[in-house]
């Protein structure tokens, strides 16, 4: 039972719009909500989800295959997506490791954020996570494996800042939980033996001078690698975030975005 | 629809209590209500517990009970709240009280009443007492503007349209404020009494020593009565919560429900009353609500010889019109994620769970407010207003729940800091956060000043606040205040 992601950009006016998110098929039989064409403005005013956008009737809605889909802007790296019950390192915490989990939430996802009391919603927000299926412990604690553990058995992905290198027994314990519940565990840390692997290898910020201009948008290089299907390694140029506060494919030509801002 | 005229109701209302009894109503989120004003008000319910028994807690300043039994054993309505009003006034509450048929104008009549009297509406004479009262005494906002717009500015202009008109037109709230109007509960009672089974209860043993294992219970236990209320399409208008002790002490009370309380607003109830409880005859309090004395028990103790058994009684069932579903808040929460929430709550405790809802703010830190999972909330700063001076996107993925400290230093060394006319002394040229290496700043915006809540003498802030780049491509929000610089935000 595979299912394949259809999402189409359309450009204009400088602004990114992802039109719809339509999953495709083989047996399953597809829910109300994700049948429809689903308007998704990542431009906009972010913080206002409205009730009416509601989410997408849980489980029944997202494709039960082997992965949660991605950002179209990481399909490149992610071929395929997030492989259901793997790990994926972030490299340390950013805005990618949102990115990595936006695409889960857009497809209806509840996502969990375990560990990281500094997050800022909006960014998340402005990435594509849906702040109404959006649960976060900021301070797990000392047991925070359990914390996580608890969470898979309720949130298909759940982004985690471990306090440190896990264990073996801890890795373990919770790969254990995630082949059994089929959720995705995201990481901004390390984590020995990850299905795949992105890093954020250069940053290059547009937009600001010294005296004058402000942040406006940032280029970074996203490395990934990994195991077994995402074995080959990759890099390519993102916007995270775009001028428009999105994620999308940066123009590789483009070297030094001081002249092209 | 005929239905009997509703029982006589007492309505005993303290005028000064903390929270506005104006506004008040019943809580869905249970947050709101001041728990030192709640608990503090259960003195005054002891006090009318002991002349009347079954006393019903609308809000904190408010209590109602059935008046028809205790006025016959007083010897009238009058009698009655006389006895009351002076055992309550001796305990130092000053208070009035209001009697007539069904609890809409009995409370109405309270607040009528000056302070020490009552105000008695003769049975069959509500809709007379209540047509001169505006349409906004009903309580909904909808009617109160949209009806005045249609010339009907009181009660008992609304009362006169025919009771079919306002269901077609302003749905099941118009259906309900239109009996209310004409002095008519609210809602018909259900034609069956609450079968037993609807009633749930959960026994310890050992007893519970402590408050906190008993309310963390109540919350499963009022989930479990929800779930069958809910299963036959029902709603209670008040539950009772009975508590009994290992020593066979019991203490029960009547809490205000219609169907919006969430599980954890009634444990937060259950957590008023065991703090309020002490066995045996409670001595008269002494102490006002404004002296904000806690309650007679510390809050974490439960009654001495534990808690053997806590029981919620689902009291006047009623049918439900879908108003309890809103529970969690706008979004729609599968059992499976709340179970996941739940068991992260019994670890960490209630708060360590939240979900964000995006408010207004010019900070980063304050474009999202976090709730309790469970809980509801309406932000305090809404987001769809215009908040100028806020920070331009993007938005940053870190935001330091406290500033760190920062030093910011020019080329030869000097801390960088800013007019009052917002001017730099000399260009930042390196920075150090939190006491770590300095980096070599690439790029640089600002000074933006920013003047916030200049009209609180106490809430001032005056800063300027920067973007900065550093050598590391890491890009930082920082802000001087006073001459101290912080880092308020990274944008990871």
């Amino acid at each position: 039972m595979t299912s394949h992601c259809h999402a189409a950009l359309i450009v204009a006016d400088n602004a990114v719009t992802l039109t719809f998110i339509e999953p495709v098929f083989d047996i399953v039989r597809m829910g109300p909500g994700i049948s429809q064409a689903r308007r998704l403005s990542v431009g906009g005013n972010r913080n206002g989800v409205s009730p009416g956008d509601g989410p997408l009737p849980g489980y029944g809605g997202l494709p039960g295959g082997g992965a949660l889909p991605v950002l179209p802007a990481l399909g490149e790296l992610l071929p395929g997506g997030l492989a259901r019950g793997s790990v994926v390192v972030a490299g340390h915490w950013s805005l990618l490791a949102l990115a990595l989990a936006a695409g889960a939430s857009v497809a209806g996802a509840w996502c969990a954020v375990a560990g990281v009391p500094q997050l800022g919603v909006s960014a998340a927000a402005g990435v594509g996570l849906d702040p109404a299926r959006l649960l976060l412990v900021p301070d797990p604690g000392t047991a925070w494996p359990q914390v996580v553990a608890s969470l898979l058995d309720g949130c298909e992905l759940v982004l985690l800042r471990p306090p440190g290198r896990a264990p073996a027994t801890v890795r373990r314990r919770l790969e254990a939980v995630l082949r059994r519940c089929g959720g995705v565990l995201v990481v901004a840390g390390d984590w020995d033996g990850a299905q795949a692997r992105l890093l954020i290898t250069r940053q290059e910020w547009s937009g600001i001078e010294p005296g004058h201009g402000r942040l406006r948008a940032r280029r970074v290089l996203v490395a990934a690698d990994g195991r077994g299907a995402a074995a080959r390694a990759r890099t390519r140029w993102l916007w995270l975030p775009g001028p428009d506060g999105s994620v999308g494919p940066a123009d590789q030509t483009v070297t030094d975005i001081r002249d092209a801002g | 629809m005929t239905a009997p005229s509703p029982v006589r109701v007492l309505v005993l209302w303290c005028p000064d209590w903390p929270l506005d009894p104006d506004s008040a109503r019943v809580d869905p989120d249970g947050a709101r209500v001041d728990p030192d004003g709640a608990r503090a008000f259960e003195q005054v319910v002891s006090l009318v517990e002991e002349l009347c028994p079954r006393v019903e807690v609308l809000h904190s300043g408010a209590c109602a009970i059935g008046a028809r039994g205790p006025a016959r054993y007083f010897g009238g309505e009058q009698a009655l709240a006389g006895k009351i009003i002076e055992t309550v006034t001796g305990g130092g509450f000053a208070c009035s009280a209001g009697v007539a048929d069904g609890l809409f104008a009995a409370r109405l009549a309270a607040r009528a009443a000056a302070p020490g009297t009552v105000t008695v509406v003769p049975p069959g004479q509500a809709p007379e007492f209540l047509a001169p009262y505006p349409v906004s005494v009903l309580d909904s906002e909808e009617l109160t503007e949209l009806l005045p717009r249609l010339g009907i500015v009181t009660l008992g202009e609304f009362a006169r349209l025919p009771a079919s008109q306002a269901v077609n037109r302003f749905g099941t709230p118009g259906g309900t404020a239109h009996r209310l109007a004409r002095g008519l509960d609210p809602r018909p009672l259900a034609a069956r009494p609450p079968a037993a089974d609807l009633a749930v209860s959960v026994a310890f043993d050992p007893p519970a020593e402590l408050a906190e294992p008993v309310v963390f219970a109540a919350k499963a236990l009022a989930e479990q009565m929800h779930d069958g209320l809910a299963g036959r399409g029902l709603a209670c208008v008040r539950v009772q919560v009975q508590v009994i002790s290992a020593d066979g002490q019991e203490h029960a009370r009547l809490w205000r429900h219609d169907g919006l309380l969430s599980a954890l607003a009634v444990a937060e109830r259950v957590r008023w009353q065991l703090a309020s409880w002490r066995p045996g005859p409670a001595p008269p309090g002494s102490a006002s609500p404004g002296s904000a004395s806690p309650g007679p028990a510390p809050p974490d103790s439960a009654s001495p010889g534990g808690i053997a058994l806590l029981r919620l009684v689902p009291d006047q069932v009623v049918r439900a019109h879908g108003r309890q579903l809103g529970l969690w808040g706008d979004a729609v929460v599968s059992d499976r994620v709340a179970r996941a929430a739940l068991r992260v709550q019994a670890m960490l405790g209630h708060g360590a769970v939240t979900r964000p809802v995006p408010a207004g703010g010019r900070s980063p830190a304050e474009q999202a407010t976090l709730v309790p999972f469970g809980d509801t909330s309406d932000p305090e700063r809404p987001p769809d207003r215009p908040w100028p001076g806020r920070i331009p996107a993007p938005v940053p993925a870190t935001v330091c729940q406290d500033p760190l400290p920062a030093r910011v230093a020019d080329a030869t060394g000097a801390p960088v800091t800013v007019t009052g006319r917002a001017r730099v002394s000399a260009p930042p040229a390196r920075m150090s956060a939190d006491g770590g290496p300095w980096l070599a700043i690439t790029a640089w915006a600002g000074p933006w000043p920013v003047a916030e809540r200049w009209w609180r003498p106490q809430g001032v802030r005056r800063r300027a606040r920067f973007q900065l780049v550093t050598e590391d491509g890491a890009a930082w929000l920082a802000a001087v205040q006073d001459g101290r610089w912080q880092i308020e935000a990274r944008y990871d």
